[in-house]
């Protein structure tokens, strides 16, 4: 029997899935994301390729080992601040913690830059007394009474999540497991996320935000999540499933429950394990769907990561993919600003009502009407045929909104929307690199989601990167991507001590311990045992200092009790971060804390090789469409490929274009088109030609 | 003879970003590398880079008061040491009567060769918990002369070739309270070798010919981009003036900061030349801090992407007479110099609003502060802090915008962070009960101040003393064009025997019992506009978030809340608004 392995993405526009078969075959499909309930899109999904495989649902889900999972449903619920309705139960004299963010304003010299809006607004923090000291010490005990007047003002507000941080939780959690249980009481269906639990470490408000983002998403993902496992058991999926989180690892759907904030960057995680299967070690991944558009950047085989990280302007302290968002996607809507200036974005047609040349009643202009005005997608072969455009549609609207106000044509219209949206994205692509000093003309630009394509040439021109990689995956790459990460959750220990004071057996039980877990985990996630591995980080700092430097530790030199190896290892890093150690004035070393990182390893699907064909193209060609060429701002008669009979060694010089079901390849007139062995098109830079 | 290396416009923009990339990456070390909470939690520091002749190349300025003395001090050291500047050398300097600005921020440079080229300099500057003087942590109000102040370092020379001259480190250190301020040099030490491991990086990867070329094409882009700017201004003479309240020592003592700003096409000039006389105290500026102050005002009301570098203050002529407030003489008392920025600001604000209204702000609130210094008994050592939370107040609001909440003084304008909850008990004996926006201390207006705080704490430890400078207790930010004024600023210090202190605005107290309770409000920024054209659904939300009174929302701003349901009442509100 032939088995499949499963990745879903889903997006705001598109729910992408990749699908692997047993026999070594690949395909990938798109069906429309359903916001209202995204797991209708993906059961939808499943149905799309079970009839692609002549199969009923039920027989294709029976046969599927393993589905891995990315989703956007928490990173939407708090850019649009459309999550549960929250309230926050704290230390009295501290509420307004969470809004005043260490009364940081990130532009500092612009005075037009506003305060981000809270989560929770400051009716709904509710002020609880009771007090711990800075070790753990109960210095006044927790008052019931607030507390029951705080779960009764957040019940008649209709709260349908609580997050509860106190101060000091981090060294005792006694208050709020106290509180915790009395919640649960008082407000039985809410939502409840504890600081002492979600992040058990020093600073207040790094854990509160935590917290309330945690909470903020928890209501919205479980709901999600258990739809999408009703559905799945419905179809009569009996394998894995298994959920991408932000970590750049998946894990288990009751894992990621616990702590819901792990999947805050789910849906864009997968990427840069799938563009590293295409493009190498070092590359800048580009993700454009139909409504945002993601830069992120892998270098030496590994996604960029932060420690702590942003989400709008809220603190998050788990590990993150590190990555630029911006609000540029094919459902972006163009409009005329105050000053008649031309925006593209942020505000996006998304699935529903969708571009004007859906059909659907959108009335706006958007990118994707602009890419048809331009000739560079076929109203009727767009999704394979299977959802023909209204080319009248998009003219009219792109016309009305931006041509005649400005006094210009559709096309003139059209193009200038097109200009304004790859500036954009080029500055997306900036904040990734040149902002940390890295020359994007150094890496190939691989280039995903189903709108990338028609865009990358002037992306890549703007930044004058050299080379562009378009997967034979790109729609779904991130879909694709998830098959390939391993399974991985990480692991926290506090043990705060002087390095000289520091009690090896002691240290080593934390460590058994943590790892024990984390085998215990991967077993039941049905990892083998010699595909199971772990790694034991320290925090470490010098006495005194108030940040550590997380230091990966070798396992045997830990096994021996060998300080002295650790230490060192600790000087090195030291230096290397932060131009000094102290390795000669002999400054004692401080542990804070232990992490073990414990990896999974999946078996990565190997990818369809092809052998080199002819350079000639020919036969793939599929006749010729007026479309618009920006190095020459005039529309000509380009030839048109069809993707699917191009043959690895295929060469084709631009102004072309190349049509796929999942996405069309605008090849401008300074690139040429290669297909290599994996069949994705590699573009690189020519001379213009006359 | 080899031509002129062709300039490439997408290298200097990423020349230009790589800079301030690298400077944020040396201010990312001293946060994670400090041990002083003043500098690894507030981030009371500024890093930049600098060319061969002190140049301004980019700077991260966490609190931009510090920043603008940097380069001038690199010129200085390049001239002072000239014939004798070597790979590997480090030098440390905190003189305010050759360029510093302030005797407790104290700054590293290290010189950048690229083979036995000096091509740039990095530099890092923070505030020291301590260095000597009469006074734990530096802010002396007693003072007259900068020797009661704080040790004075001249450009010295502390490494030489890489190795480091002990008994010079020695001398300094044996003149300072504390031991972490060792610590925190050497974290200077480092962050400004990382600055020079990535500019040797980059130049080494584009040739030191093709950066020095992109790079004055990045000073004169950047210079016509603050032209333009000054274009847009008309041309004419503006006047300003701001107030400082008692200088530590006269009682009901008053000086006026006076400046004449002149736009002519694209230059400006701020001239202070009639500001008032110095003061007998600490209240006295150095140039260099009142330049500082100057820019940073200028630069919040163009546009916020010009980079910071040469090419930025090329346009800005800033006058300022020694002998003036502003611009003490030798051997004048100054640490309170860096907290002439507010009302130096209030000045050029002043001046500028009525010929551009859009871009300047109503009156922020003034800084007063406190630092509090003693014995922490839990780890047997000497601890001193700056109650950084405690001071952050409201900013003015714009014609379009409120002001913002909590943002503190606006020689920092947001760049100065509270500590962390937790970590204030940590690094200190202090126990926190109360930090939060304090009520109705907004600037009423159609655009709002922005929201001042309340920090109450029990003040832990022995031996205790505070110390307190700054002003905003006697005038409130001001409104502008029918907004109100912001609130005042308060300390106070309750005894455990229940008797009352209220130390003036610079001021030591010593002696002060364990137990004391400490209570500060900061207040709120001026508002910007008539406070009954203020959207009436946004105060009633407002007074459901307890940020308004119900009693100012009807008297100041016209509008009516139901007492039950805190909803708007609309009936009510048209009526109070007529």
């Amino acid at each position: 029997m032939t088995t499949y392995k499963l990745g879903i993405d889903v997006g705001g526009t598109f729910t992408d899935l990749f699908l692997w078969s047993a026999d070594g075959a690949v395909d990938s499909f798109k069906t429309l994301s359903t916001p209202a309930d995204p797991s209708e899109g993906v059961e939808n999904g499943l149905h799309t390729i079970a009839a692609s495989l002549g199969i009923s649902a039920e027989e294709f889900a029976g046969k599927v080992t393993t589905i891995v999972h990315g989703t956007t449903v928490t990173t939407n619920a708090v850019l649009t601040r459309g999550g549960a309705r929250t309230g926050l139960v704290t230390t009295a004299g501290v509420r307004d913690a969470l809004e005043m963010r260490r009364g940081i304003r990130e532009e500092q010299y612009n005075n037009r830059f506003e305060n981000v809006r809270p989560l929770v607004p400051r009716h709904l923090r509710r002020p609880v007394r009771g007090r711990l000291d800075y070790a753990g010490d109960e210095l006044e005990a927790l008052n019931l009474d607030d507390l029951r007047e705080a779960a009764q003002l957040l019940r008649a507000s209709g709260v349908e999540a609580v997050a509860l941080c106190f101060m000091n939780s981090f060294a005792n959690p006694s208050h709020e497991q106290e509180a915790a249980h009395i919640l649960a009481e008082e407000l039985p269906g809410a939502y409840l996320s504890v600081s002492s639990e979600v992040l058990p470490t020093v600073r207040f408000y790094n854990r509160v935000s935590t917290t309330v983002l945690n909470s903020y998403v928890g209501p919205i993902l479980k709901r999600y999540l258990e739809n999408l496992t009703d559905k799945l058991a419905a179809l009569g999926f009996g394998g894995v499933l298994l959920i991408m989180q932000s970590n750049g690892g998946v894990a288990l759907p009751d894992v990621v429950q616990e702590r819901p904030a792990t999947t805050l960057l789910s849906g864009p995680a997968g990427g840069p394990a799938g563009a590293a299967a295409y493009a190498g070690d070092d590359c800048i991944l580009v993700d454009m769907g139909g409504t945002s558009f993601d830069a992120s950047l892998v270098r030496g085989g590994q996604a960029e990561m932060y420690a702590e990280s942003e989400l709008d302007r809220l603190r998050i302290a788990l590990p993150m993919l590190a990555i630029t968002t911006i609000g540029a996607g094919g459902g972006s809507i163009g409009r005329l600003d105050g000053g008649g200036l031309l925006r593209m974005g942020p505000e996006s047609a998304g699935a529903a009502p969708g571009p004007a040349c859906y059909g659907r009643g959108g009335a706006h202009p958007t990118c994707t009407d602009a890419n048809v005005v331009l000739g560079y997608l076929d109203p009727a072969t767009f999704a394979g045929g299977e959802m023909p455009l209204d080319a009248g549609a998009a003219k009219a609207a792109v016309e009305q909104h931006i041509g005649t106000p400005q006094r210009i044509d559709a096309e003139q219209a059209a193009a200038g929307m097109y200009r304004v949206i790859n500036t954009n994205m080029a500055h997306g692509v900036r904040e990734i690199t040149v902002k940390r000093g890295l020359d994007p003309r150094e890496f190939p630009m691989v280039v995903a989601g189903g709108a990338g394509s028609l865009h990358a040439c002037m992306i890549a021109l703007e930044l004058d990167i050299p080379r562009l990689v378009i997967p034979p995956t790109a729609s779904v790459l991130c879909a694709a991507g998830m098959l390939r990460c391993d399974l991985q959750h990480d692991y926290l220990r506090s043990y705060v001590c002087r390095f000289g004071a520091l009690d090896d057996q002691h240290l080593k039980a934390l460590v058994d311990e943590m790892i024990n877990e984390g085998e215990a985990h991967l077993a039941g996630e049905g990892i083998a045992a010699d595909e199971r591995s772990h790694a034991v980080l320290l925090d470490l700092r010098y006495l005194k200092q108030y940040h550590e430097v997380t230091v990966a530790v070798d396992r045997a030199a830990l096994e021996r009790g060998d300080l002295g190896a650790l230490a060192s290892s600790f000087h090195g890093e030291h230096n290397r971060l932060y131009g000094y150690d102290l390795s000669a004035e002999g400054t004692e070393l401080e542990l804070i804390n232990i992490r073990v990182r414990s990896l999974g390893r999946t078996e990565k699907p190997p990818l369809p090789v092809e052998a080199d064909g002819s350079s000639d193209a020919g036969a793939a060609a599929k006749g010729r469409r007026r479309a618009f060429v920006p190095e020459r701002e005039a529309f000509e008669e380009l030839p048109v490929y069809d993707g699917h009979e191009l043959v690895p060694g295929n060469l084709i010089p631009g102004p072309a274009l190349v049509e796929r079901v999942d996405t069309t390849v605008f090849i401008s007139a300074s690139f040429m088109a290669l297909m290599d062995n994996q069949r994705s098109l590699v573009l690189t830079r020519q001379e213009l030609r006359p | 003879m080899k031509s002129a290396p062709v300039i490439d416009k997408v290298l200097v923009s990423i020349i230009g970003r790589a800079l301030k990339a690298f400077t944020d990456e040396m201010s990312i070390c001293m946060e994670k590398t400090t041990r002083s909470p003043i500098l690894c939690e507030a981030k009371d520091f500024v890093t930049g880079l600098y060319d061969a002749e002190g140049r301004m190349l980019e700077q991260t300025e966490n609190l931009p008061i510090l920043s603008f003395s940097l380069g001038p001090v690199c010129a200085h050291i390049a001239e002072k040491f000239s014939g004798n500047v070597f790979p590997g050398d480090v030098f440390f300097h905190n003189d305010v009567f050759s360029l510093g600005n302030q005797n407790n921020d104290v700054a590293t440079f290290k010189p950048i060769f690229v083979g036995d080229t000096l091509v740039a300099w990095s530099a890092t500057k923070g505030h020291m918990a301590d260095i000597g003087g009469a006074v734990r942590g530096g802010y002396n109000p007693n003072a007259t002369e900068v020797w009661q102040e704080a040790l004075r370092i001249p450009a010295i020379k502390i490494i030489e070739r890489g190795v480091l001259r002990q008994d010079i480190w020695d001398l300094i250190f044996a003149n300072i309270r504390l031991d972490i301020v060792q610590e925190d040099m050497r974290a200077e030490i480092g962050a400004c070798t990382v600055g020079e491991r990535r500019l040797v990086e980059l130049i080494e990867k584009y040739g030191l010919e093709v950066f020095e070329a992109h790079k004055q094409h990045l000073f004169e882009a950047t210079r016509r981009m603050m032209e333009a700017e000054i274009r847009a201004i008309p041309n004419g003479i503006y006047e300003g003036d701001g107030r400082v309240y008692f200088d530590g020592k006269n009682p009901g003592s008053k000086y006026t900061i006076r400046v004449k700003i002149t736009v002519e096409d694209e230059r400006m000039v701020f001239d202070y030349s009639d500001t008032d006389a110095q003061t007998n105290g600490f209240v006295n500026g150095t140039y260099t801090s009142s330049a500082s102050a100057t820019l940073l005002t200028f630069l919040q009301m163009v546009n916020p992407a010009i980079p910071h570098n040469h090419g930025m203050i090329q346009p800005i002529e800033i006058i300022i007479p020694e002998g003036t407030i502003l611009n003490a003489s030798y051997p004048a008392a100054t640490t309170f110099g860096n907290h002439l920025c507010p009302p130096n600001a209030d000045a050029i604000m002043r001046a500028l609003a009525p010929v551009i209204p859009t871009r300047v702000t109503a009156g922020w609130n003034n800084l007063l502060c406190s630092l509090s210094s003693g014995h922490d008994p839990r780890k047997g050592d000497t601890f001193v802090d700056i109650m950084f939370m405690g001071l952050k107040g409201g900013s003015g609001a714009m014609t379009d915008v409120d002001g913002y909440d909590h943002i503190g003084m606006i020689d920092a304008s947001g760049g100065l962070l509270d500590q962390d909850y937790e970590m204030f008990e940590q690094q200190t004996p202090h126990r926190l009960l109360r930090h939060e926006y304090l009520t109705d201390s907004a600037g009423p207006g159609r655009q709002r101040g922005g929201l001042g705080v309340e920090t109450r704490f029990v003040m832990g430890g022995e031996d205790l003393e505070l110390v307190t400078f700054g002003d905003g207790d006697e005038e409130p930010a001001f409104g502008l064009d029918g907004g109100g004024d912001g609130t005042l600023n308060k300390i106070e210090l309750h005894r455990p025997d229940g008797t009352l202190v209220t130390p003036t605005s610079k001021d030591l107290v010593t002696g002060v019992p364990t137990g004391t309770l400490y209570v500060q409000e900061a207040g709120g920024g001026g508002g910007y506009g008539n406070p009954r054209q203020r959207q009436a659904a946004q105060v009633a939300a407002e007074v459901r978030d307890e940020l308004i009174s119900p009693t100012a929302a009807r008297e100041i701003y016209g509008v009516a809340v139901d007492p039950q349901t805190l909803d708007l009442d609309e009936a009510a509100t048209a009526e109070l608004r007529g």
